[in-house]
């Protein structure tokens, strides 16, 4: 079902957790919440599931007005980082517990639990009391819980945070598929960017209860929309180059850092006022010898990741971070020449941390 | 280290059976005395087992003295006052246990810090005005009342072991809160539930100075007022004092049995994470 967030406003005594934020959920979509913690994303959704009270501001559920609306009348479910298994409770009646509060019959209740434990392997554990469970499985209960039902939406607070990594990307893609094979409207909240970068349609990026961005997740990522989404998304993170438009040399300068600059960029970038380059490690260009136009540098540190090799260059005043093959190997304080790939430049207004380009 | 060792074998058991003694022996003490007859009771050197055991004071307690009432009187009031402590204690402890002011609990103590005697005088003439003296109903409002700070102190404690996502887990499956409380929360505090019904049954069952004040009728007289009451200006029935005080033993020590399995997990609740 749709849900719909009009300005809400929360505060905690003098903290201003939410401000004036307002959000559109589709129908049937995976909407995931990004920010670092403390940035409102878990007010924002309880406040959709009724488990908070905005100050003000209205919340809408499938057009209805809920903001008032006890969790039971908005019927969401909900899967929390704890899991908030019924520890008195088996696994059979942790899952069916939802069904029962709705008076289901026993015949329909068995038939849906089953089902729902069937879904997500649990069928062998029924009988077993949740200390009895692995952390995995314990999240598997808590989706089944969550899946027994069909209720207007999923609402999902960092569900995977507790699992170790490995468990965590399985899960990560059972989710992805779960949640396409159900189409029921989902909201996720998370820090962890590989999570928000797979898991939703669209992507919602918030620091201090303050919408920073919204679109698919490609999109967040390829245009960022200021500079706080550039740095938080992308891992390692996206460098900076603090500088300004040098008109008459037709480039952008940042100490040592000349970029050159095409009609277009210096049409569109304000000549002379702060402005900051943005590339990611990936969009730079790594070579041992000089080529025109490349920026000189030392190797700080070279670290082979395996599938990737992450090569740390001190250009000038600035650690730049680079991206480059597997096989590359780079000695500490190897000579190396930089070209920052012009059509996958940043550049942001450093007094208003907005995106000037692309 | 063997001298040590054995040491370790011997000293544990052996003050574990000291301490065994040192309680079990006025109990020990109790039961015989309520069953040797009168001349038997200050024999010198004591009768430890050797003697003619005698069901008397039993008779004399239930058939010759109204002890049956103060035995059934000593049950309500110790069961009503200890429910309705919990029902009302449990509901105020979990909502402090989730307020955002725990600075509030700490007055609910407030209504301890004076001894109790002081509130005596007002509380008869409260109670006189209010037509319930002499009345099983006057010591259940007191008990309730006494017994209320400490239930809400425990239960605050045990509700605030528990998660709040639990609660919330339960109304976002459809409960109300008051639905969450009693079909997720209460369960899962149930060790620390019988922990405090335990401490406020004893607490009634054995109280006194108010008993005794607010009833001199036999109507309202409990358990421990009653046998006070066989120490008189002649005469001390130590044959029939024990008797009922056996009796009035047994169901304190038979509900601690039946609870011993929560008690120790209720005592303990929250020291160990589960």
């Amino acid at each position: 079902m749709r849900i719909d967030l009009e300005s809400l406003s929360k505060n905690f005594g003098a903290t201003r957790v939410l401000r004036d934020f307002s959000l559109q959920i589709e129908d049937g979509e995976f909407l995931v919440l990004l920010g670092p913690s403390g940035c409102g994303k878990t007010t924002c959704l309880r406040t959709i599931a009724g488990l908070e009270q905005p100050d003000s501001g209205r919340v809408l559920l499938g057009g209805r007005d809920v903001t008032h609306a006890e969790p039971r009348d908005r019927d969401m479910a909900m899967v929390f980082q704890s899991y908030a298994l019924y520890p008195h409770l088996d696994v059979f009646e942790n899952i069916a517990f939802p069904l029962r509060v709705r008076k289901a019959g026993a015949k329909d209740v068995e038939r849906r639990v089953r089902q729902a434990a069937e879904r997500l392997g649990l069928g062998a554990l029924l009988q077993r009391r949740p200390r009895e469970l692995s952390g995995g499985q314990r999240q598997r209960v808590a989706l089944a819980r969550a899946i027994v039902r069909q209720p207007n939406a999923f609402l999902f607070d960092e569900p995977l945070s507790n699992l170790d990594a490995k468990l965590r990307v399985e899960m990560r893609a059972e989710l992805k598929r779960l949640q396409h094979d159900l189409g029921v409207t989902s909201v996720y909240v998370t820090h962890d960017q590989a999570e928000a970068m797979t898991l939703g349609r669209r992507l919602a990026v918030m620091k201090d209860g303050v919408l920073e961005q919204i679109g698919a997740p490609e999109e967040v990522y390829s245009h960022p929309a200021n500079l706080f989404v550039a740095g938080f998304l992308g891992n390692p993170a996206m460098n900076f180059f603090p500088g300004r438009v040098d008109s008459d040399a037709r480039a952008f300068v940042a100490g040592t850092v000349r970029v050159p600059l095409d009609a277009a960029q210096l049409d569109r970038l304000p000549v002379g006022a702060a402005v900051t380059l943005g590339v990611r490690p990936e969009n730079i260009d790594l070579g041992r010898t000089s080529n025109d136009g490349w920026i000189g540098g030392r190797v700080y540190v070279s670290e082979a990741m395996g599938n990737e090799t992450l090569v740390i260059a001190t250009v000038g005043e600035y650690q730049v971070c680079c991206r480059t093959t597997p096989e590359a190997r780079f000695d500490f304080e190897a000579p190396v020449w930089l070209r920052l790939r012009p059509d996958r430049l940043h550049f942001f207004d450093s007094a208003t941390t907005r995106a000037l380009w692309p | 280290m063997k001298r040590q060792s054995s040491l370790e074998k011997f000293a544990g058991p052996a003050l574990l059976a000291g301490v065994a003694a040192l309680t079990l022996f006025p109990v020990y003490w109790l039961v015989t005395m309520s069953i040797k007859q009168e001349v038997d009771q200050f024999a010198v050197p004591p009768l430890w087992i050797s003697f003619r055991p005698t069901l008397e004071h039993y008779y004399d307690i239930f058939w010759v003295r109204p002890f049956a009432t103060y035995f059934f009187n000593s049950v309500v009031v110790a069961g009503v006052s200890t429910v309705v402590a919990l029902a009302i204690g449990t509901l105020a402890a979990y909502s402090l246990a989730r307020s955002p002011r725990p600075g509030l609990a700490f007055w609910v103590l407030s209504t301890r810090m004076f001894p109790p005697i002081v509130s005596v005088i007002p509380l008869l003439l409260m109670l006189r005005w209010a037509g319930l003296l002499n009345s099983r109903t006057a010591l259940i409002i007191l008990y309730t009342g006494f017994n209320l700070p400490f239930v809400i102190w425990m239960m605050r404690g045990f509700f605030a072991e528990i998660p709040p996502d639990l609660e919330e887990a339960a109304m976002m499956d459809g409960e109300t809160r008051l639905g969450a409380l009693w079909k997720v929360l209460l369960p899962v505090v149930k060790p620390g539930l019988a922990a405090t019904a335990a401490f406020c049954l004893v607490i009634a069952w054995n109280e006194f100075l108010f008993a005794l004040i607010m009833s001199q009728t036999d109507a309202g007289t409990t358990l421990p007022v009653g046998i006070a009451g066989r120490v008189t200006q002649y005469e001390i029935k130590w044959g029939a004092m024990s008797a009922a005080g056996v009796v009035a033993m047994l169901p304190v020590f038979l509900f601690a049995s039946a609870m011993q399995k929560h008690l120790v997990r209720g005592l303990s609740l929250g020291a160990v994470k589960g």
